[in-house]
């Protein structure tokens, strides 16, 4: 077999860290002027500008907006996992109170609303190129509002309803009569692979629509050949969903005299919801206006198109009034789009010293009824080396269909699960064979002198200091004092157990973005930018950029995001992109502006641009006391020259890799199994950090959601009936404030060669490790019990027959 | 359909409203406070904390039939004017809140917590409580933190002005 990337490569795409440098290369003189004038605000704990609106309950969530003459939606959902719709009989629901309309799968077709265009298959250069078996386009299953012919999981959208009230519209959707055809299913991800499983797709009747080896096989094949040892391991790194505590909600609003579509819906990125529903609804998208401000949370789950968010406006179009659907709780555990599930079964070589030699990595990938998104694993399979150096590998990736919702990027798509199971080759290795574990992990890091360093499978690492970090997490967590707090916790009947595991990860993301920056003549500054946050403090974080640029008080410094009207081009929030994309064009467009002040002032004052200097928001005239402000240059000449209003594009393509270490120490109670951590301690390299009172709070958050994948959370599914048994926060476990502990966390910055400002990415680096930390540290407590490794979550139930079975409990 | 007078932030609301209407629908849909989140339909998330009659309750678990003749207050009501109640201002200050969905009912629960405890809290004591109130963002270190750091300010407040205090 060939591998597509290595085919790929030669004339194509040479990485920017892999080229000469050349003259081009160097900093421009406003990129300079970049370096040189940031870093007053930038780097210091801002507290918040939005706060005062989310404290104080002014915050504007999509459900918070009502519309006059509002309408609201119900909708009729799959109660099985796999059926044909033979038919839809709407007459009861009609006749219902209330009830206005009842929309369907042969409505669609008749309308000729088109499916949504997730384009789920990674596109950009460095990106790891997945495709069918046969090497073309995969087949990723249409995604239409409400499908025609069958239902492919529980809770697949098959009706609309729209009624006066909330509640009439709920009493109208259990009106609506489906002739149901059921069919056999299947949720398991191996067993969707497995030969004779259940067709979910005609066009795919295996399942297996992705399958494509990145690698060196024979160079692989030949240092497993050489090897003193081979570990092998089988890991299923389980389904979760994002539990956003906003629900997703919209409201869609078509006004006929002007023909345009209004959508009220948060999501992680307005430009994006606009440009695909207008294909949706065949309308250009300029007659789609998207607002998504407040957005309670996202972690990737919000980033693609909702089917509701679509089925709201085509609904408001019909009845000629504003249209409302907010999900209950239950409706997200069904319908949020879903995260990780990834089976993986690996093999490492090793010499006789503990070196790694090579790794063989099959990821299998559960996407559910239709392909929304193959970043998880793409964005995996451009890790499975992990941190360590070795030198050939080769990976099998393949993606498949099943009775299951669809999954999406979740909290550090992709890394987790590649980091998961590279640290837990890591542990088995070392019990294995007699290694320590530190002292194998560490002769086998890739060091700072290899930097930038391309892994086996192509990825090509930035810069990092790997040791330097494992290092210092040892060293703060008092991993040496373990022993006597481990004695202590015996004598109170707990077994302690500690977890270590480095990560490095990678940022991509949509490589555009677009800065507008106006000088007001109200004394402050405006700046229009197309990413979303959903809590990672934007509005301070890219003020305080600006700021620094513009010489400026943050306070003066104000950012417009969410209403597609004033956003025309962003690539929204994913991919820990926000900042490195949206600093850097912000600080470009700031010297833009700088440069068009000088301008202006040199004019004012009869001068030369070169003549004049800037310092503290104030244009000066060399060598003399002329002098005139900002904004009161913008004021004096908006009447000669316009507004002082800037705009600037930039594109980036090159992606960053966030590295660093965790520890883990969990007590488990020795008669119930049950685990507490008691101390979590992490080390993120993030690049150059804006405001580390935000990074630090955005660790802090990724290391909840990882500990509570690998601890509690699980979207359990009925093997027998294929329903899903996670339906509301009383069956799926969430990290609470009495379970997770108090975080001792630490930035490193070694600032990244990729991009002027020198950022990596922060937050997700805080999930990336949790997983394998937690086993590991879990694995470790049991170890008395002969217990070699354990399934995820590490409930009290799985740890107590571990601990009864002395074997891998599953 | 019943006519339901509720007291909210100091001003009386009296509305027709169906019988399983629930308080926290009459707080956001028929008085148009939306601050008070609603997080799930179980009474597990605490989005919707508000005080009833100076407790706090989650909304989503009381019907405004019930809540007929009694005062409430919500996340709009807590500040004096321009001047954020000491509990909003530690939020703030300790970066306690990312998307802000669950903080107005982090905060009211918190407020009630100081009082109940008269400011005497601990770490303990503060996660075991606020375990009712479910936030995805924060991993809940910095809430703690606010929250103890308010009850800090409480117990030096009772200090300085013990009469006061008391009342």
């Amino acid at each position: 077999m060939n591998s597509p990337l290595k085919t790929a490569a030669p004339g194509a795409i040479v990485h920017p860290l892999k080229q000469p440098k050349s003259a081009s290369a160097e900093l421009s003189p406003e990129m300079k002027l970049v370096q040189e004038a940031l870093f007053k605000h930038v780097g210091k704990p801002i507290p918040r500008k939005e706060d005062g609106r989310l404290i104080t309950g002014k915050g504007r969530f999509s459900d918070d907006f009502s519309l006059p003459g509002q309408t609201y939606a119900a909708i009729v959902r799959s109660p099985y996992p796999h059926a044909r719709i033979n038919g839809v009989d709407k007459t009861e629901a009609l006749a219902s109170e209330g009830v206005l309309l009842v929309l369907t799968g042969e409505d669609i077709l008749a309308d000729g609303i088109k499916d949504v265009p997730h384009n789920p298959v990674p596109s950009t250069n460095f990106d790891m190129k997945l495709r069918a078996k046969d090497g073309s386009h995969a087949f990723t299953g249409p995604h239409f509002l409400l499908p025609a012919d069958k239902a492919r999981h529980v809770g697949e959208a098959v009706a609309i309803v729209v009624a006066e009230t909330a509640a009439q519209a709920a009493d109208g959707a259990e009106k609506v009569m489906v002739d149901w055809e059921e069919l056999p299913f299947v949720t398991d991800t191996a067993k969707a692979a497995a030969p004779g499983a259940p067709t979910i797709w005609d066009e795919v009747p295996d399942n297996v629509f992705i399958d494509t080896t990145f690698g060196d096989i024979e160079g692989t094949n030949r240092a497993f050949e050489a090897a003193d040892h081979v570990v092998k391991g089988d890991f299923h790194i389980h389904r979760v969903t994002g539990v956003t505590m906003e629900p997703r909600a919209s409201l869609g609003s078509y006004d006929p005299e002007t023909k345009r579509y209004t959508l009220y819906a948060g999501s992680g990125g307005a430009v994006r919801q606009k440009n695909e529903l207008s294909k949706v609804l065949g309308i250009e998208p300029k007659d789609l206006r998207v607002l998504s401000f407040d957005v309670g949370g996202n972690f990737g789950t919000r980033n693609r198109v909702y089917v509701e968010f679509g089925l709201v406006l085509w609904a408001s179009r019909k009845i000629g009034r504003p249209v409302k659907f907010t999900a209950t709780r239950s409706e997200s555990f069904l319908t949020d789009y879903q995260g990780r599930d990834l089976v993986v079964k690996a093999e490492l070589a090793l010499n006789k010293d503990g070196k790694f030699l090579a790794l063989r990595s099959d990821n299998l990938s559960n996407v559910g009824g239709r392909a929304v998104s193959l970043s998880p694993l793409s964005k995996g399979s451009g890790l499975i080396t992990g941190s360590y150096d070795i030198p050939f590998a080769v990976l099998r990736a393949r993606a498949v269909f099943s009775n299951t919702m669809c999954t999406q990027a979740y909290r550090s798509s992709g890394r987790p699960e590649v980091t998961f199971v590279i640290e837990r080759m890591c542990e088995l290795a070392a019990d294995q064979l007699g290694f320590d574990k530190l002292e194998l992990r560490r002769m086998n890091l890739v060091p700072p002198s290899s930097m930038p360093y391309t892994n086996a499978v192509g990825s090509v690492y930035d810069s990092g200091e790997y040791e330097k970090n494992m290092d210092r997490a040892l060293e703060i967590s008092e991993w040496n004092m373990f022993d006597a707090r481990k004695a202590e916790a015996a004598t109170r009947g707990k077994i302690l157990g500690r977890g270590f595991a480095n990560y490095v990860e990678s940022s991509i993301g949509t490589p555009k973005e677009r800065a507008e920056i106006e000088i007001k003549e109200d004394g402050n500054i405006e700046v229009i930018i197309g990413t979303q946050p959903s809590g990672q403090g934007h509005e301070t974080s890219f003020a305080q950029v600006v700021a620094d640029m513009i010489q400026v008080p943050v306070e003066k410094v104000w950012i417009v995001i969410g209403d597609t009207d004033i956003v025309s081009v962003g690539g929204g929030s994913h991919s820990g992109r926000s900042m490195r994309h949206a600093g850097t064009v912000m600080a470009m467009a700031s010297a833009d502006l700088l440069a068009e002040g000088r301008k202006r002032a040199a004019e004012l004052f009869g001068s030369t641009p070169d003549q004049i200097e800037f310092e503290g928001a104030v244009f000066k005239l060399k060598n003399s006391n002329q002098t005139i402000d900002i904004f009161e240059l913008g004021r004096r000449t908006r009447a000669s020259h316009g507004k002082l209003r800037v705009i600037r594009d930039n594109e980036m393509h090159t992606p960053v890799f966030p590295n660093g270490a965790a520890v883990c120490e969990v007590e488990v109670d020795r008669d119930t199994g049950h685990v507490q951590i008691v101390r979590y301690t992490t080390i993120d390299d993030v690049g150059r950090c804006i405001n580390p009172l935000i990074v630090h709070g955005q660790t802090h958050g990724g290391i909840a959601q990882g500990v509570g994948q690998a601890m509690w959370e699980l979207c359990a599914i009925d093997p027998n009936s294929g329903q899903p048994l996670a339906g509301s926060l009383m069956d799926y476990g969430m990290p609470r404030s009495d379970t997770m502990p108090t975080f001792n966390c630490e930035i490193a910055e070694v600032f990244s060669p990729t991009n002027p400002l020198g950022i990596k990415a922060g937050g997700e680096g805080g999930t990336t490790p949790a997983l394998a930390t937690v086993v590991n540290a879990v694995v470790d407590a049991l170890s008395e019990f002969g217990v070699k490794d354990i399934q995820m979550p590490v409930t009290p139930a799985t740890v107590w027959r571990a601990m009864n079975n002395g074997r891998k409990a599953s | 359909m019943s006519r339901v007078t509720i007291t909210i932030n100091g001003k009386a609301e009296t509305r027709d409203v169906e019988d399983r209407t629930l308080l926290v629908q009459f707080i956001r849909e028929h008085v148009g406070l939306t601050g008070t989140h609603v997080g799930c339909d179980t009474t597990q998330c605490g989005a919707c904390t508000v005080h009833l009659d100076g407790r706090a309750v989650k909304s989503c678990t009381v019907l405004a039939v019930a809540a007929d003749g009694s005062q409430v207050m919500t996340i709009e009501g807590l500040a004096d004017g321009a001047t954020l109640h000491p509990m909003q201002q530690a939020f703030h200050e300790h970066h306690g809140l990312q998307c802000g969905y669950c903080t107005p009912g982090m905060i009211m629960a918190s407020v009630d917590m100081v009082r109940r405890h008269d400011g005497e809290l601990d770490e303990h004591t503060v996660r075991h409580e606020l375990e009712g109130n479910i936030c995805r963002c924060t991993g809940y270190h910095n809430i703690v933190k606010a929250v103890l750091d308010a009850a800090g300010k409480h117990r030096a407040a009772k200090t300085a002005a013990p009469v006061e205090a008391a009342e």
